[in-house]
């Protein structure tokens, strides 16, 4: 069964306007009476809220379920369920099987309706000035990859809502079984990923490195495929203490040398699988077990170091930023790291909001990932030796950075000077790639700033002699 | 560096580091990594030549430090291949995270020691303060005399390590400065006897990171459900029965050795002129020759003096020292390194563990010199016999003597 | 012998809702369904359509072979269960096979219930419950000039209005006292009945027909009250019956099988869904239940998921009338039941309608509450969404501060309410 792209409706956002359904009337209806557009924004005569009947395409439709003359069907490519006028009998019978008033009878028509989202280019969605609707294409992930294994064992011991988990699962399906996986300490072991007292927590080959030494292990066992002529991905799901702090020198070294790896970085700012102690990737201001409140203290002093930004200065084949928010630019970006593995190192710096260590509900956490991004807490971009970096969003539009920093609670405490100083350095980082991104200096691309490669200084050499 | 000898026959003029370097050619590594330091740099400088120069077929990983350096031999064991670096010093002292690991995962990577004193005072120079350190990790450890033994005992040391009753990481220790730069005529054994010697490489058939073998190593052990505690007890317990299982298989690839290549060396204890000695002086490494010069000299006045030297430190031989003690009324150690809780050398402490299996207990003198490259010469020896042979009329004293306080 | 993890007996809503179901759950258990007939499954409900030449009868196929395929599911056409063995859990077939099961839906069906009318057995007559019943019924008609439907049920409905149509006259005699009995309230049936009669159809409510006898191509209706009408076509449509016979002592069985909230026989591991179940009201009353096609698919979805295991099942709540009407260009829906005849203070009705007029047909709409929750509504020409109704119902949704809003504007009033609860 193939998932749907999903039409969303953010009931905040709307104001009544009826522009979706004036789209959709003067394509889809006989006469342009907004009455029949397949979108209907009514208001609650109550709450006064503006709500919504649409088709929502379900999994497990019952209006097909209702239907005596196999007139509707859910498509097998796509998801869309999809009406057939030659065979439908307008019994009416689907409409009793509809709950969201997804399909129902146009006088007009003389016929049931219902959305057919347009072909994949809603006009509804098009029209909406406030973006209230949206068309999330998610579902073309589950299409592509919703068939390969889960690698990871069920039941793994993360807390609840635990973003991290999901970053695994969704890694390494893809990434496959060919694969030897390092997972060092942390969450990611932590939660049962290599297994206990002798069970396996995945069904590729995994490992706990040290938490020193993730990138140069990785480096011995691809080299060491490589030789007897076996191409072996070499992967890394790794927290940001163990990449960025402790870790960093293999980290680095690895990177330099330009070895075959696969390294992601679960970016939780902190070390959250032995309680919630600072670390490198720990921003400013926020609580920590370390960087507790006090009378004289009021949260970590320092702003945290940009560690992706670090790993695109060595060069590496691919570096990128990416969130749990934006899945299909994730799953872009590890098409990308995991094709670069194959000639040279892959970073892939995913931020991981913790529901446990920052403070906030459980079901709360692509939310938080989600604000990250749009504040441009955590900006999104990759990098590529050849092409620059490249933002993956526009950050010249950012809510303000307080939305953000409401929804946790390790940033509960934060005075306006903190706050000030949290939005000075978002701004200063802003900034800061938008030149790398060379917006706004008419520079094209960050690749004339970057470092020349040895090949690059081998063959003017050479050129030379030959003169 | 020099030039890298191709020697056509048998016989080359070398020193103790390009020695080490020709036994792991001999030994076809997959994968060689290092870091440099000081007396260990040309080594791995032979190495990356050798490989260069296509003596040698296999990986290199010039890795930021000695972290990494056995990181990536972990790594690449895992994947099955047979692995060699070298270090010392600051540098072994940096890889003691992964050094630590090693033998617990049972991955039989064989590095090189060149030996060398700790800072601080800071120094460069040689001593076995390092080795002797690191001596209760669960490394393997022979101390070697000659640059002939150093090549010897490089290749030795597979057949050693990668022994499935062993599957232990092997440390070939010479010392920093005398054996790693001096440069005497040694043979190279022949390349085809060699690979004979050695048989096929085996290395992971009992832990794998191998998509084709998917497992787990290392899954959380301990606490109180399950098999915790009682798995942790029974993989510590096989590690010390491969330790112990070694002890026959060193003496084996000793045996096996002399009978290919001629040349034999005492696998655990040297006994040298002790058949009727009323002492001897205990020695470990290179300074055996010094020591075997002296004993010569005193036999020569008329003295019953005789010298045991260790070869084997881990496992430490127990019966093989016991033995020997039993055939001495006094011994006088001479230790290059310091054992600091026990105010004497480390192989003095050995010493007196081991003559609890002895049939009695004699006069033992603590006795250190050779730190931070000092030399320990016949001048110096001489004074370890003599202060040995005061303990066959006179007390025992308590405090160590230091060979080289005065120079 | 065949065996199967899960065998399903009957090959139309309920059943087809079953595997659909079970493979939800169960990636791996072996699963047949069984129909009688040599054909893909189809739905009863679509054959007036398939009389009207509306469908085709080579396009009334609810799943195709691929279908049945990708849930791996064996399709056995031309197996009639005659005997079930739970003692041994096989079921046997006409022919003599046996095939067993570990766990055994029960979906045959119904079949039409043919009245003790003197003379019945001696007429040529039709019914419509198979495809083959439409396609005979499609020729007759063809060349019939008179005909009695027995029963103003939605098949004789849809039958005379066919007849009427194809210029045929038509006479409609029903023993109770409206049209569409257990669906529609009295006004609404009245206005369909109204729509009948202006069509030029014979309407006989309260009427009875006592004989039936053969005249040359013809046969003669006899009613109670003495008159008599000739009919060239015969069509006998005074409701279903499950079917049931083959089952014969295996199960308990009253107005249908017996089966619990979650479709379970009290037989072990057999279960039954659809127009074969006795059928328990939502309200808890004597409401006519079961007979309807989102019923049976719902009893299909509790029966299948609790047969394997999935946790998420949820009990069946009962039925709940409802139909969707089309006749003579006008719709009637009805969801729920009407005000009882001894209904207390806590019911209420609202009421609205208009006659029709030169642009407009005739509307009318009827909604009763219950301490302020939906239990009924009825209209004719007024559009609402019956499903949301439906949902409304089953989740006794208070609406007191909405009734107004809800009888002005049923569909978006209760669009809005719906819309709210789910987010």
């Amino acid at each position: 069964m193939s998932a749907i792209n999903t039409i969303a409706f953010k009931p905040a956002l709307c104001d009544g306007c009826g522009e979706c359904m004036t789209a959709c009337s003067t394509v889809k209806s006989v006469n342009g009476s907004a009455a029949q557009s397949r979108i209907q924004i009514i208001a609650d005569p109550l709450k006064g809220s503006w709500e919504l009947a649409l088709c929502r395409q379900c999994g497990d439709p019952r209006c097909v379920a209702d239907c005596p003359a196999a007139a509707l069907s859910k498509e097998a490519n796509g998801g869309l369920i999809s009406w057939d006028a030659e065979k439908c009998v307008n019994c009416l019978l689907c409409t009793a099987g509809c709950v969201y008033a997804g399909i129902a009878f146009s006088a007009d028509e003389g016929r049931v309706v219902k959305c057919d989202q347009c072909g994949g280019d809603p006009q509804c969605v098009k029209a909406c000035p406030t973006q209230a609707l949206t068309y999330l294409t998610s579902a073309s992930i589950y299409n592509r990859w919703g068939d390969l294994e889960d690698l990871f064992v069920p039941g793994l011991g993360g807390c609840q809502g635990c973003n991290t988990e999901i970053v695994m699962r969704h890694t390494l399906r893809r990434v496959g079984s060919n694969t030897v996986l390092a997972t060092p300490p942390g969450c990611i072991p932590g939660m049962g990923s290599v297994g206990y007292n002798g069970m396996a927590g995945t069904k590729v080959p995994v490992f706990h490195p040290l938490l020193t030494n993730t990138a140069s292990m990785l480096t011995g066992i691809r080299r060491q495929f490589k030789r007897k002529g076996r191409n072996v991905t070499a992967m890394a799901l790794a927290g940001d203490g163990g990449a960025g702090d402790v870790g960093f020198q293999s980290l680095s070294g690895a990177a330099e040398r330009g070895e075959e790896i696969l390294f992601v970085c679960v970016d939780n700012e902190g070390y959250m699988n032995t309680g919630a102690q600072r670390s490198g990737s720990t921003p400013y201001g926020a609580w920590t077990a370390t960087t507790p409140l006090g009378t004289e203290a009021h949260g970590k002093v320092q702003d945290s170091k940009n560690m992706p930004l670090l790993m695109m200065w060595h060069r590496c084949a691919y570096v990128a930023t990416a969130s749990t928010a934006f899945m299909e630019d994730l799953y872009e970006k590890l098409e990308k790291a995991l094709a670069a593995s194959d000639h040279g190192f892959a970073y892939l710096h995913i931020y991981s909001p913790c529901t446990s260590g920052w403070r906030f509900p459980s079901g709360n956490n692509i939310e938080v990932a989600r604000k990250a991004v749009e504040t441009n807490f955590a900006i999104l971009w990759e990098y590529q030796p050849d092409q620059g970096l490249r933002l993956s969003r526009p950050i010249d539009k950012p809510l303000p950075v307080v939305e953000y920093l409401k929804l946790l609670g390790k940033f509960k405490h934060l005075d306006a000077a903190q706050i000030q100083h949290i939005e000075n350095h978002v701004a200063e980082q802003t900034k800061l790639f938008s030149e790398l991104a060379g917006i706004g200096k008419g520079v094209e691309r960050l690749a004339a700033a970057a470092p020349l490669s040895a090949g690059h200084e081998r063959s003017s050499v050479s050129e030379r002699l030959t003169r | 560096m020099s030039a890298v000898l191709k020697p056509k026959n048998k016989v080359l003029v070398c020193d103790g580091n390009e020695a080490a370097a020709w036994g792991v050619v001999l030994s076809r590594p997959d994968m060689v990594a290092g870091y440099p330091i000081t007396p260990q740099s040309s080594l791995v400088e032979y190495l990356a030549q050798f490989i260069a120069d296509g003596v040698l077929d296999a990986e290199m990983v010039e890795a930021e430090g000695e972290h990494s350096v056995l990181s990536v031999l972990q790594g690449a064991a895992l994947a099955g291949g047979r692995t060699y670096t070298a270090s010392c010093g600051q540098g072994l002292a940096f890889m003691f995270e992964p050094y630590f690991r090693t033998p617990n995962l049972r991955l039989p990577i064989v590095m090189s020691i060149v030996t060398r004193d700790g800072i601080s005072p800071q120094c460069v120079w040689g001593g076995q303060q390092d080795a002797m350190t690191v001596r209760e990790v669960g490394w393997i450890q022979m101390f070697c005399e000659t640059v002939q033994e150093v090549l010897d005992t490089t290749v030795m040391a597979y057949k050693i390590a990668e022994n499935h009753s062993v599957m232990l990481p092997v440390n070939v220790n010479h010392d920093g400065n005398y054996l790693s730069n001096g440069i005497v005529r040694i043979e190279l054994p022949d390349q085809d006897e060699v690979d004979q010697y050695l048989g096929d490489k085996d290395v992971n058939w009992h832990v794998a990171l191998d998509p084709q073998r998917p497992m787990a190593v290392d899954p959380l052990t301990g606490g109180s459900a399950g098999t915790g505690p009682a798995l942790f007890t029974r993989y510590r317990q096989g590690q010390c029965e491969g330790m112990q299982n070694s002890l026959g298989v060193i003496v084996e690839a000793h045996k096996e050795w002399a009978q290919r290549f001629g040349r034999s060396f005492a696998p655990l204890i040297e006994e040298y002129r002790l058949e009727d000695a009323d002492y001897a002086i205990i020695t470990i490494g290179s300074m055996a020759g010094a020591g075997k010069d002296v004993v010569d000299a005193a036999r020569n006045r008329g003295e019953r003096v005789g010298l045991i030297k260790i070869k084997t430190m881990r496992p430490f031989p127990i019966d093989a020292m016991a033995a020997a003690l039993n055939k001495v009324r006094a011994v006088g150690v001479v230790d290059r390194s310091v054992c600091f809780g026990w105010n004497s050398g480390p192989v003095f402490q050995e010493t007196l563990a081991a003559m609890y299996y002895a049939r009695e207990r004699i006069p033992c003198l603590s006795m250190i010199g050779g730190l931070a490259g000092a030399d320990l010469t016949e001048v110096h020896f001489e004074r370890a016999v003599r202060e040995t042979a005061k303990l066959l009329a006179g007390p025992c004293p308590r405090q160590p003597i230091w060979l080289n306080a005065q120079d | 012998m065949e065996r199967y993890d899960y065998l399903v007996v009957g090959a139309s809503h309920a059943g087809l809702e079953a595997v659909r179901a079970i493979r939800a759950h169960d990636a791996t258990g072996s699963i047949a369904m069984l129909n009688r007939d040599p054909v893909l499954p189809y739905s009863p409900t679509v054959l007036p359509y398939v009389v009207s030449g509306r469908s085709k009868e080579d396009r009334v196929a609810l799943r195709d072979h691929p279908w049945f395929e990708s849930l791996q599911t064996a399709y056995l056409e031309r197996t009639q269960v005659s005997a079930v063995d739970a003692a041994k859990a096989v079921v046997r077939c006409a022919d003599g096979k046996e095939i067993g099961y570990g766990k055994l839906l029960l979906a045959t069906g119904a079949k039409p219930i043919i009245p003790p009318v003197s003379g019945l057995d001696g007429v040529p007559y039709h019914v419509l419950r198979t495809l083959d019943d439409a396609l005979a019924l499609r020729n007759a008609m063809g060349t019939a000039k008179h005909a009695v439907v027995l029963g103003a049920g939605l098949v004789g409905m849809h039958a005379a209005e066919n007849l009427a149509k194809g210029k045929c006259q038509v006479t409609v005699v029903e023993m109770r006292d409206q049209v569409l009995p257990g669906y529609f309230d009295a006004e609404a049936a009245a206005m369909i009945s109204a729509a009948f009669t202006g069509n030029g159809v014979e309407m006989l409510t309260k009427h009875r027909v006592t004989s039936v006898a053969k005249q040359g191509q013809q046969c003669v209706v006899k009613l109670e009250n003495g008159e008599q009408r000739i009919a060239d076509l015969l069509l006998v449509a005074t409701g279903v019956t499950p079917e049931v016979d083959f089952l014969k002592g295996a199960l308990d069985i009253e107005r249908g099988i017996i089966v619990d909230e979650f479709m379970r026989t009290r037989v072990a591991n057999v279960w039954a869904a659809g127009d074969v179940v006795q059928t328990r009201s939502f309200f808890g009353d004597g409401t006519p239940a079961g007979g309807i096609l989102p019923d049976a698919v719902e009893q299909g979805r509790t029966a299948g998921m609790d047969m394997a295991g999935d946790p998420g099942v949820t009990p069946y709540p009962g039925g709940i009338p409802l139909n969707t009407y089309n006749f003579f260009g006008n719709r009637a829906l009805s969801v729920g039941r009407d005000l009882p005849a001894n209904a207390g203070t806590e019911w209420e009705v609202l009421r609205r309608n208009s006659a029709a007029s030169a642009s407009e047909p005739a509307r009318y709409l009827k909604i009763v509450l219950r301490d302020n929750c939906l239990q009924g509504i009825f209209g004719v020409n007024v559009l609402f969404d019956p499903g949301i109704m439906w949902e409304l119902i089953l989740r006794r949704t208070n609406l007191s501060e909405l009734r107004q809003q809800l009888l002005d504007h049923p569909q978006d009033t209760a669009r809005a309410v719906m819309s709210g609860i789910w987010r």
